[in-house]
């Protein structure tokens, strides 16, 4: 028998008309509504996000079809993910059946619908819906009936799942009562081929044929004008991810991970610096608003959020789209919160985790530079001193900039103003240079570049502080001036590599300084030492070590550089215990966001969290990279009263520890 | 209204101090500088009566010194000050406070301000005596230790802080000379559009020779840090037997400790 189906059997072909108006209408509908939020996002400034065109639809096509992102959270992710591509399949069915129904056939008389093509197709598709319909049962539990804190449920989700299911259902009822007329007990073996459909069908054979063909006429319009109600609906609802999301991808930033545009000072045009309304924002952070479904993984990924403070990336988007699209005319900082937007660490988990792929650091920062920028306010008045002293002694501490180069006294390290002659320049930064604690890593850093016969100087009293912190805080002027001195000072002596023992000088040099005109190489000593090492310039004498690792967030999620420092480690002697929140999932010491600056006044101490989780791991010795990480959980072990169980080292401590000299052979 | 601040610059407390070859100041090779902090409550006084009186009177900025001063009036202009004026000194740390007031009386008393204010004393040589001195010298009164300021139809109200915390209220019209002292306001940061115009904003230049000078009245002979009379024991060790070497220390070195 024909391995086919008639298609519009029973409804017949006339149906053309109508659905195809019907179709139109509802495309006209969802287009409208597009319309109305294109008009939105235009609000923003201007952005180009449409270079390099062909590498967007790549990776917008890559990140759609594979819902890599989406797998981030295995459990939700996977039936998200699952039900995609189910939807997605019986979406593509339905085309394939239109093509041929409506063009292919009756114009040029060609079915490919026939066959074992359409045994395959039969068969895929029963198992697409019945994998939706499974995975939705899934997600429909999950969010109704286990209700994982914080998910927001409103009216909305309630008619989106209802409709999904109503879609799902009615075409298998389709299927079901077109196969009790057609197929059952007529051609079993193309039957066996939708064994949904199959199952479906029988609950309809006690039906006479005249009954069965209005039921299947009833149902087969039903499922028509759900579908087009949900076309329509799109961009009313939360399916509005379904365009948004993709585009999203197609928008993405191209840019290296935390570039922030550098405001230009010289530009006399500019009269508001920084985002006080959304206007103020780009069009892709309005945009941004629109693509998110408020699935919480970034509220629950945040070191803010869950150490009690009032900040949810979730919710800093969705009142920005609020303030966007509604007709609030708040502005956007007593809409979000002072302390909300002075909370965040830039840690970055949010958008790491963001299956949508929105921005949300970028945002915040752009509020912060309103804040100090046009307001002069700050978080607290340890910032603004902070502030002053950067200005006057070139570090936060406010200790004479003359004493910056004491800690090399008595090491075989020179000044670059005496010799700059040098393989490599050493930016210490400002808590290396005049951080009792931190001192230790900068002479073990010298000792470890001694050893491998690496010239190195430093800046010594010349050297400023990066920058970092007080840009984070919002302080674009700040940082551009120190920058420059520094950029002047560098390039001056043709320096042509500098390493860092911190990740912030490190992103700032390495990444924010080009937008300032600096084009040295510069690495952390994580990877150059792992540098030296393979190079056989240094070699080390393992020594047993427990240990549990801390990937910093400025080098982890920011520079993707976590293997590295393991191997390192593990070259050292150590023997590593994860922490549970580790790699790209790492939680943040707190000290980020240039908050090492300000104080915590709100909710419980996020370095205590993580020295919790690091004291959960068993291990008696946390390892570090990172001069505010090292600061902070040395403060945590303390307040916490760990002093004995737990001991925390930098990574440079390690090696110099271990350094096998040369003359031992 | 025509209102005058005096600022000086001053070095960083947190900087290292050594006498300098004469033997008479600080060297001032390698010194974090910044506005003095006394004078920022002025500066800030200023810039709240003008916003008072919406925006109408004109605020300036003095400072003397060698070139480094320029930063402080900057600072003050990016505050919100609308001109400067640098008399160029570069020997102005060998001047003794009548000196130095001199020099801003004669300065002010062509321009014929209403009010001028300064910090109470400078973090450096804390004197206390130029802003009494210059007062007198352009023969209006002086009020300082400024810690409370308000006006109203041309009546100021103002609050000297006194011992014990007690306040002293004094009220009069301009032409007035205030001494600030600190718990008076809090200095605002400059916000970057203000930064940017200050940047046009107009700074003249004097230089001090074309200023009538006068003999100080007081000479620096010597500046040198204290002689070390001792060091400090640090004890270590068993937390009794601290207690008890303790105990011999203050017996012994302590008339005050009756045991």
């Amino acid at each position: 028998m024909v391995a086919a189906r008639e298609i519009y059997w029973n409804v017949g072909h006339e149906v053309i008309v109508p659905i195809y108006l019907f179709g139109l209408f509802a495309m006209a509908v969802s287009a409208w509504g597009f319309y109305r939020r294109i008009r939105v996002y235009r609000l923003g400034r201007p952005l180009d996000r449409f270079d390099r065109i062909s590498l967007r639809i790549t990776l917008m096509l890559k990140n759609m079809l594979t819902q890599c992102k989406v797998l981030r959270e295995p459990g939700p992710g996977a039936l998200h993910a699952l039900f995609f591509w189910g939807f997605g399949l019986l979406f593509i069915g339905s085309l394939l059946i239109m093509v041929q129904a409506d063009f292919l056939d009756p114009l040029f008389h060609l079915r490919f619908l026939t066959g074992g093509f359409y045994k395959l197709f039969s068969l895929l598709l029963d198992i697409a819906g019945g994998v939706a319909i499974v995975v939705l049962s899934g997600l429909l539990a999950r969010r109704f009936i286990i209700k994982p804190v914080g998910l927001q449920t409103d009216r909305e989700d309630y008619l989106i799942h209802t409709l999904l299911f109503s879609i799902l259902i009615t075409g298998f009822l389709v299927e079901g009562t077109r196969m009790a007329s057609t197929e059952i007990g007529i051609n079993p073996g193309l039957a066996s081929f939708s064994p949904i459909g199959l199952g479906m069908g029988r609950l309809f054979l006690a039906l006479s044929s005249i009954r069965l063909a209005l039921v299947h006429r009833i149902l087969w319009w039903l499922h028509f004008f759900l579908a087009m109600g949900f076309i329509a609906l799109i961009p009313f609802t939360k399916l509005r991810h379904i365009f948004t999301i993709p585009a999203n991808y197609l928008f993405t930033d191209l840019g290296p991970k935390g570039a922030i545009a550098a405001i230009d000072l010289e530009d006399e045009s500019i009269t508001q610096f920084g985002a006080a309304r959304v206007a103020d924002l780009s069009w892709k952070d309005i945009f941004d608003t629109d693509a998110c479904t408020s699935c919480m993984r970034c509220q629950d990924q945040c070191p803010a959020w869950n150490t009690d403070k009032p900040l949810s990336p979730m919710k800093v988007i969705q009142q920005i789209g609020e303030s966007a699209f509604g007709e609030s005319g708040t502005g956007l900082v007593g809409l979000v919160g002072v302390d909300a937007i002075w909370s965040c660490t830039t840690c970055r988990a949010c958008q790491d985790i963001c299956p949508a792929d929105i921005e949300h650091v970028n945002k915040i920062l752009e509020m912060r530079r309103n804040l100090v920028l046009m307001e002069g306010a700050f978080p607290d008045n340890a910032v603004r001193t902070a502030f002053e002293n950067l200005e006057v002694n070139a570090n936060p501490f406010g200790l004479a900039h003359a004493g910056r180069g004491d800690w090399a006294e008595g090491l075989k390290i020179s000044i670059m103003a005496i010799d700059a002659d040098v393989e490599v320049l050493y930016f210490a930064g400002c808590y290396a240079s005049f951080d009792r604690r931190n001192r230790e890593v900068a002479r073990s850093f010298v000792r470890i570049c001694n050893a491998a016969g690496v010239k190195v100087s430093i800046l010594g009293k010349e050297e400023k502080c990066c920058g970092e912190p007080p840009r984070k805080l919002g302080n674009e002027y700040l940082y551009q001036m120190t920058a420059s001195q520094n950029i002047e000072l560098i390039k001056g002596y043709g320096v042509q590599r500098i390493v860092t023992t911190c990740p912030h000088c490190y992103n700032t040099l390495g990444r924010d300084y080009r937008d300032l005109g600096l084009d040295v190489p510069v690495e952390h000593y994580t990877t150059f030492i792992a540098g030296l090492l393979s190079g056989g310039r240094l070699t080390l004498e393992p020594a047993r070590f427990d240990f549990t690792y801390h990937d910093s967030c400025y080098l982890g999620r920011y520079m993707d550089i976590i293997a590295a420092p393991r191997q390192v480690m593990e070259q050292a002697g150590g023997r590593l215990t994860e922490m549970k929140k580790s790699g790209y999932g790492s939680f943040c010491c707190g000290a980020g966001g240039g908050r090492i600056l300000a104080e915590e006044k709100l909710g419980s101490r996020i370095n205590a969290a993580r020295v919790e989780m690091a004291k959960e791991t068993g291990a008696p010795l946390l390892v570090s990279n990172c001069p505010f990480c090292l600061t902070m959980f040395e403060d945590g072990i303390k307040t916490g009263g760990y002093e004995e169980e737990l001991k925390v080292k930098d990574l440079a401590e390690i090696v110099a520890e271990r350094i096998r000299m040369k003359s031992e052979g | 209204m025509k209102i005058l601040v005096c600022v000086k610059q001053v070095p960083d407390m947190d900087s290292r101090f050594r006498p300098n070859a004469a033997g008479v100041w600080f060297d001032e090779a390698d010194l974090d500088w910044r506005i003095n902090e006394y004078d920022e409550y002025a500066v800030e006084q200023a810039l709240q009566l003008k916003e008072q009186l919406w925006e109408a009177p004109e605020v300036t900025i003095l400072s003397i010194g060698p070139d480094r001063v320029l930063e402080v009036i900057r600072k003050a202009l990016a505050m919100g000050c609308d001109r400067g004026v640098h008399i160029l000194d570069p020997e102005i740390s060998m001047k003794d406070p009548w000196q130095v007031a001199g020099i801003i009386a004669t300065y002010a008393g062509e321009e014929g301000f209403d009010l001028v204010f300064t910090g109470m004393q400078s973090q450096d040589r804390g004197s206390a005596q130029v802003g009494v001195l210059a007062a007198e010298m352009l023969g209006i009164p002086c009020v300082t230790t400024l810690v409370g300021f308000s006006f109203d139809d041309g009546v100021i109200t103002a609050r000297r802080e006194l011992e014990g915390g007690t306040r002293g209220v004094v009220r009069l019209s301009p032409p007035v000379f205030f001494t600030c002292q600190s718990g008076l306001n809090f200095p605002r940061y400059p916000t970057l559009p203000n930064i940017l115009k200050s940047k046009k904003k107009e700074i003249r230049t004097i230089q001090v020779e074309d200023l009538p000078a006068s003999a100080p009245l007081s000479v620096t002979t010597g500046f040198y840090p204290p002689a070390k009379k001792g060091s400090g024991i640090v004890l270590e060790g068993e937390l009794n037997g601290l207690a008890d070497r303790l105990m011999e220390i203050l017996r012994g070195k302590c008339a005050a400790v009756r045991l």
